[in-house]
């Protein structure tokens, strides 16, 4: 299953017309890089901005393809220092690409540079700006950043719209009728309008449910998505978690993740292995995750919630770069299994709590204790030798059920003893 | 009734529990200070800290018999603090029970809290301020199996009683009494084998002794029949499994173990150290000794208060990798 194509990537746009909605936007863009190719751009750089998942790296994808331009594409967090960008980006800026064709250069979320921490990058970015021989595009959610303004000074400004739940509606159903699911229009609805407009996450959770179980109805949307509002819900946070390319996108992943300490580590639990299969990297990941659960006992027992910042880190980053090398995954994440298996086992737990019950009184010891050094012991006695079995189930007045669950397959010897016992007795 | 009595059978650790402190044999350093204290007829807080079954709770039992007599269990809360759902329940417990005064000639009554370091610090604050609310007419008697983990302003307003692992001759000598009561045949060097098996753990010694006595006549070979049987195949099984790389089929076999078996991480992480230096598992011996100690270190995490599967998954992760590193 991790070997699936994700659906974000199999259906991105091809062409210009294919990208929903922003007409506005595709307008000016086809425009603007027009004018680059024949030669008299009014900037040279474009920023594209909009809230996430409303197809700005898609539109730059698409207008690459249609207009047969090669896309050089960087994530803007890459260059935290200038060389970088100097190696890579401007080696790219100057040279003729190889087959002769244009270029687009692309820099993915420039409002992840962090202000002065990154400088350096800020003018690097403008330099190739500067000597760029191709257009060069960025993306941002917030443009409006302080520390972007030198970017803003030199680049035409594209603003993106929010999606309206309608358009993200049509693409899922498109996707719907390309893979030949079953889907109900209840639930298409119900993912749509928790997406708020991001489509990228909304075809992730679509492909969530479908991969899952098959089929798309609404219960099950509801039964995995039912979170609200933009928190990340458990199977957001853990895509986001574990194809984090940077420190902070997997730190925000655990920070913003809609769950309490416990449950967020259980999630990380149940599907390291579902993400992981080279064994040193789910093991790493675990000793990692098993670090963040030292520092939350920690902080529990002594009440120092400063430590928390260390559960994070080690949840997050430290679970993310448990890897060898990055490589996006898109991985059939699971509910912790756990808490479905507690309801299977419901009854025999209750029937072995009864027995604890009965005995912590008599031999003066926890419940727990007696479930460890106790009834093991019980178990050998009673599967052994039922008659003697039998006494001591009078002796605690154990019902029928508690004594079909130490004797296992002896349970009906034992019984007959004790009805005969009980016989004697009146 | 008379008939009840002669076909109902105890367990043997309830059946020769110490009733007094006369009858209790080992701690004498202890057992003689608590003496003291039913003599003067007063007691401050006290605090009982040592391994399991060293006869700490037994001692608090046994102490309060002697103050208030047959009918001592009137005089005496007992709470755990592992099986109560919180300090507000304790809280409130204590709050009824100490209001009522109960005619006699000892002017306090006993709360005994058994397992108080699986407490909080914040539930331990909680419960030293109960302590100094109730201390007119109420003693408290702490019992922890780690007394590091109980913080210091109760340490400091509690007389500290430390319990130590029962010596060799204390623990045969008892399972020899026992054996005789019972008309129970058995080899001597079957209850040395127990002993060394429960690691000075009096009610583990016991509790075996009745296993093997089950059986048949209590010899080495009924004694390690019986703790292998008590043991849950799983872990071994589980453990295998991790080394041959399958791990999601071992995980499912350690949920079976916590869930079902109702076993707790630390448990489940002793009986793993004894299967690895067991000959079912095959591994170079560098490979133990590097799992054994990571296995010490996982163990040492639970104490300090971390959940269960987590660490045992961590646990079970390294063994699949090195698992596959031995197999190459």
């Amino acid at each position: 299953m991790t070997k699936k194509i994700p659906w974000i990537i199999k259906y991105r746009p091809k062409k210009i017309a294919d990208v929903v909605d922003q007409d506005s936007a595709k307008r000016d863009f086809t425009l603007w890089l027009k004018a680059w190719l024949t030669g008299k751009p009014d900037k040279k750089a474009a920023l594209l901005y909009g809230p996430a998942g409303c197809g700005k790296t898609s539109l730059v994808e698409a207008a690459a393809n249609e207009f047969r331009l090669e896309l050089v594409e960087m994530n803007a967090s890459d260059f935290r220092r200038k060389q970088d960008i100097e190696r890579i980006a401007l080696t790219a800026a100057r040279q003729r690409s190889l087959f002769a064709r244009g270029k687009i250069i692309l820099l993915d979320e420039v409002d992840g540079i962090s202000g002065m921490a990154d400088r350096g990058a800020l003018d690097a970015i403008i330099e190739l700006i500067n000597e760029s021989r191709y257009p060069v595009v960025m993306t941002a959610n917030d443009p409006w950043d302080p520390k972007l303004r030198p970017l803003r000074d030199v680049s035409k400004l594209i603003g993106f719209n929010r999606l309206s739940e309608t358009h993200v509606l049509i693409v899922l159903r498109r996707i719907c009728m390309a893979e030949k699911l079953e889907c109900e229009e209840e639930a298409l609805k119900m993912i749509a309008k928790r997406s708020e407009g991001d489509l990228r996450s909304a075809i992730n959770d679509l492909q969530a449910v479908a991969e899952g179980y098959g089929r798309v109805a609404a219960s099950l949307v509801q039964a995995l998505l039912g979170y609200r509002y933009r928190e990340y819900n458990p199977f957001e946070a853990l895509r986001n978690l574990f194809n984090a390319r940077y420190i902070w996108q997997a730190k925000t992943a655990v920070t913003q993740a809609n769950l309490d300490y416990d449950t967020l580590l259980e999630w990380i639990n149940e599907n390291i292995p579902k993400y992981y299969s080279d064994p040193e990297e789910m093991w790493r990941a675990f000793e990692a995750l098993s670090r963040a659960d030292v520092y939350l006992g920690r902080i529990r027992k002594s009440g120092s919630w400063d430590l928390l910042s260390y559960v994070f880190d080690m949840a997050g980053p430290g679970v993310a770069f448990s890897r060898k090398r990055y490589k996006f995954k898109f991985a059939k994440f699971q509910f912790p299994q756990k808490i479905s298996k507690l309801a299977k086992t419901k009854h025999t737990r209750e029937v072995r709590e009864g027995i604890a019950k009965a005995l912590s009184r008599r031999l003066l010891t926890s419940r727990t204790r007696i479930k460890s050094d106790v009834i093991p012991f019980l178990h050998v006695i009673f599967m052994h030798n039922p008659q003697y079995a039998a006494r001591i189930a009078l002796g605690y007045d154990l019902t029928d059920e508690m004594i079909k669950l130490l004797a296992g397959p002896r349970a009906n010897e034992v019984l007959a003893y004790v009805r005969k016992y009980r016989r004697q007795r009146t | 009734m008379a008939s009840r009595e002669v076909l109902a059978e105890l367990l043997w650790a309830e059946k020769y529990r110490p009733r007094t402190l006369d009858e209790i044999v080992n701690q004498e350093e202890i057992v003689s200070r608590l003496k003291k204290f039913v003599e003067e007829k007063n007691m401050p807080h006290l605090l009982f800290a040592g391994p399991p079954g060293t006869g700490k709770t037994t001692a608090a039992h046994c102490l309060a018999h002697d103050l208030y007599g047959e009918e001592y269990h009137r005089y005496m809360l007992e709470l755990n603090a592992s099986d109560e759902r919180g300090i507000d329940v304790i809280r409130s417990k204590v709050k009824e029970f100490a209001r009522t005064r109960v005619p006699g000639e000892i002017p306090f009554k006993i709360v005994l809290l058994d397992e108080a370091d699986n407490m909080t610090a914040d539930a331990q604050q909680a419960l030293r301020r109960l302590m100094e609310m109730y201390t007119a007419n109420t003693r408290f008697i702490l019992i922890a199996n780690y007394p590091s983990k109980i913080i210091e302003p109760i340490q400091s307003r509690c007389a500290v009683f430390r319990f130590t692992p029962l010596k060799k001759e204390d623990v045969v000598g008892r399972l020899k009494w026992i054996a005789d009561q019972e008309n129970v045949e058995y080899d001597i060097n079957a209850l040395e084998t127990i002993y060394e098996i429960s690691e000075g753990d009096m009610r583990r010694a016991i509790n075996i002794l009745q296993a093997a006595a089950a059986l048949g006549k209590v010899t080495v070979e009924s004694v390690y029949k019986v703790v292998g049987l008590a043991h849950p195949r799983e872990v071994r099984e589980m453990i295998k499994l991790a080394l041959d790389g399958r791990f999601e089929e071992a995980r499912a076999k350690l949920r079976d173990l916590m869930i079902n078996y109702g076993l707790s991480g630390l448990d489940i992480i002793k009986q793993i150290h004894r299967e690895i230096f067991s000959g079912e598992i095959k591994l170079p011996e560098e490979y133990k000794v590097m799992i054994a100690d990571y296995a010490g270190e996982i163990q040492f995490r639970l104490v300090e208060g971390a959940d269960d599967e987590i660490q045992l998954n961590a646990f079970l992760a390294r063994l699949a990798y090195v698992g596959r590193k031995f197999k190459v």
